[in-house]
């Protein structure tokens, strides 16, 4: 029984820490421009995260292998080192992007300028990091998560034509760039390589083993899933506020505005302290990504269980990583801008961190009889083809609608 | 499974985790040393020295400008064959890394995170 609400309570962590600043910025756009019509894209990026969440998940708990360990295995040194550094841009803009995040709801909620509360939100951080077990930090970012369930209350109180909120899960191909570009936007949001970095790690610092492999289903599937369905909820209630008005959001605060315009005070309240969690734990999970990577790539002592004294050189690290993003949310570049530019520059460093996970996935001498069934490795292949596809696209759409801006 | 037979050295022993013998990790396994004819693993070789030699050659000339020349014992280890007791996910060693002269890099006393205060 304890065993069994242990389960349930990662997953709930899972379903709250699902969306980052990347999923709020895109969903929220794709509503206002397309109004529906990405949702599609939507579902297909939480299945394609849900797919090598799980198989990152299973390669760690079966093998003891995180997934930069699997990346130096199987890419060989050269090859690796151009992932990591790849993974490492993307994972220290990603941090500064979610710290600029965190600074702005900060902003929003107390009357304090916003460079304050970006050095304001690393020292809590840090204050967290130092306080609470690797487990606790994740849990105390993914229920507070949950508050963002507001949006799913903000749809059904918008009430909005359910015929055409079902069409938009059609795919459907607009040949404007615009839309090419928020197709890659929307679904590399949701497959950050940060996400399996950070998954796979934190499954060997919580010391999983084949034990675990039913929990990690779930996790992937359950936790992943209903995650989803919050990203869904804020194309919905984007597209269904902002889309007839002609808004075009490019600041975060305007994610919430729909749960104000449905619940008032208390709405706004809800979605801001919700994505203020969201975004944290986005901010831990990247900035803990960057250094589990060099760690594992380099073969340092790696891991929060191990605290600064057994390793002090992945603690520095993390510090350092930290202080970077710091600098770069300080520049004075909107956050909403550096976040399109890491989930776009992510799409390009996918290959390089998907590939490896799935040759592994599928070795025998490396799984035994937990490596990829059918279904794993049709799903697998199928979004790492999916992916490629996309991360060809995505710089050329980057630069012709000049970042989303048209 | 111990440490003998066959196994292919690329697939499961190069770039791979190297753990001492209390499980701390302390390197990776960055090149190995064939001798004798047939040839036989006779070393695992580590360190940032060795990083050029693992590079197209474009590139090691400039890791080499960064990382500087290869010094034996200091960033470019060799671990005698004979040291390895496991190959399991990770190369497990029989000794401890300061025996070995590894994981220097991960000493506490070079750091002053290590007084941070948490464990």
């Amino acid at each position: 029984m304890r065993a069994i609400l242990k389960i349930a309570l990662g997953i709930i962590a899972a379903i709250g820490g699902f969306l980052d600043i990347g999923d709020l910025v895109f969903t929220t756009q794709a509503g206002a421009l397309f109004r529906y019509d990405l949702l599609w894209a939507v579902v297909l990026g939480v299945v394609g995260i849900a797919v090598y969440a799980e198989m990152s998940g299973r390669v760690a708990a079966v093998s003891g292998r995180p997934v930069f360990d699997v990346i130096r295995m199987r890419m060989g040194f050269g090859m690796g080192l151009a992932a990591l550094i790849a993974s490492t841009i993307v994972n220290v803009l990603t941090l500064a992007a979610e710290l600029g995040g965190i600074a702005i709801v900060l902003e929003l909620l107390f009357d304090a300028p916003y460079s304050m509360f970006v050095v304001a939100a690393a020292i809590a951080l840090v204050g967290i990091v130092a306080l609470l077990p690797f487990g606790g930090i994740e849990r105390f970012f993914g229920y507070g998560g949950l508050l963002l369930l507001v949006v799913v209350a903000t749809v059904f109180h918008q009430n909005p034509d359910w015929g055409e909120v079902g069409r938009g899960f059609i795919p459907s191909i607009d040949s404007s760039t615009l839309y090419l570009y928020f197709v890659v936007g929307v679904f590399a949001a949701a497959l950050m390589p940060y996400e399996v970095h950070f998954y796979s790690s934190g499954a060997i610092e919580e010391r999983w083993t084949e034990e675990n492999l039913k929990e990690n289903r779930l996790n992937a599937i359950v936790g992943y899933g209903v995650g989803g369905i919050l990203a869904v909820g804020l194309v919905i209630v984007s597209g269904f506020l902002f889309h007839p008005l002609g808004v075009e959001p490019d600041n975060l605060g305007t994610v919430a505005l729909p749960m104000q315009g449905a619940f008032g005070e208390t709405g706004l309240l809800l979605a801001l302290g919700g994505m203020l969690f969201c975004v944290g734990g986005a901010a831990i999970d990247s900035s803990f990504a960057a250094s589990y990577n060099l760690a594992q790539f380099l073969g340092w002592e790696w891991g929060r269980y191990q605290g600064p004294r057994k390793a002090p050189r992945f603690t520095a690290s993390w510090l350092v990583f930290l202080l970077l993003g710091i600098a770069i949310a300080q520049s004075g570049i909107n956050p909403v801008d550096i976040t399109e530019y890491s989930v776009v520059l992510a799409v390009v460093a996918l290959p390089l961190t998907y590939l490896p996970v799935l040759l592994i996935a599928g070795d025998r001498s490396f799984m035994d009889r937990y490596a990829n069934g059918r279904v794993a490795s049709f799903l697998g292949w199928l979004y790492f083809a999916v992916i490629v596809v996309l991360a060809l696209a995505a710089i050329p759409l980057l630069l012709a609608t000049n970042a989303g801006g048209g | 499974m111990k440490a003998e037979g066959d196994i292919y050295v690329v697939h499961r022993l190069l770039d791979e985790q190297i753990c001492d013998s209390e499980g701390k990790r302390v390197g990776r396994v960055d090149d190995i040393e064939l001798s004798g004819d047939p040839p036989r693993i006779t070393a695992l070789l580590v360190g940032e020295g060795l990083y050029p030699r693992r590079l197209p050659r474009s590139l090691a000339r400039l890791a080499r400008r960064i990382s500087g020349p290869e010094v034996w014992g200091k960033n470019a280890l060799r671990i005698p064959w004979e040291e390895v007791d496991e190959l399991t996910s990770t190369v497990k060693l029989r000794k401890k890394a300061e025996e070995l002269g590894l994981g220097l890099g991960d000493d506490p006393d070079r750091w002053i995170v290590r007084r941070l205060p948490w464990n």
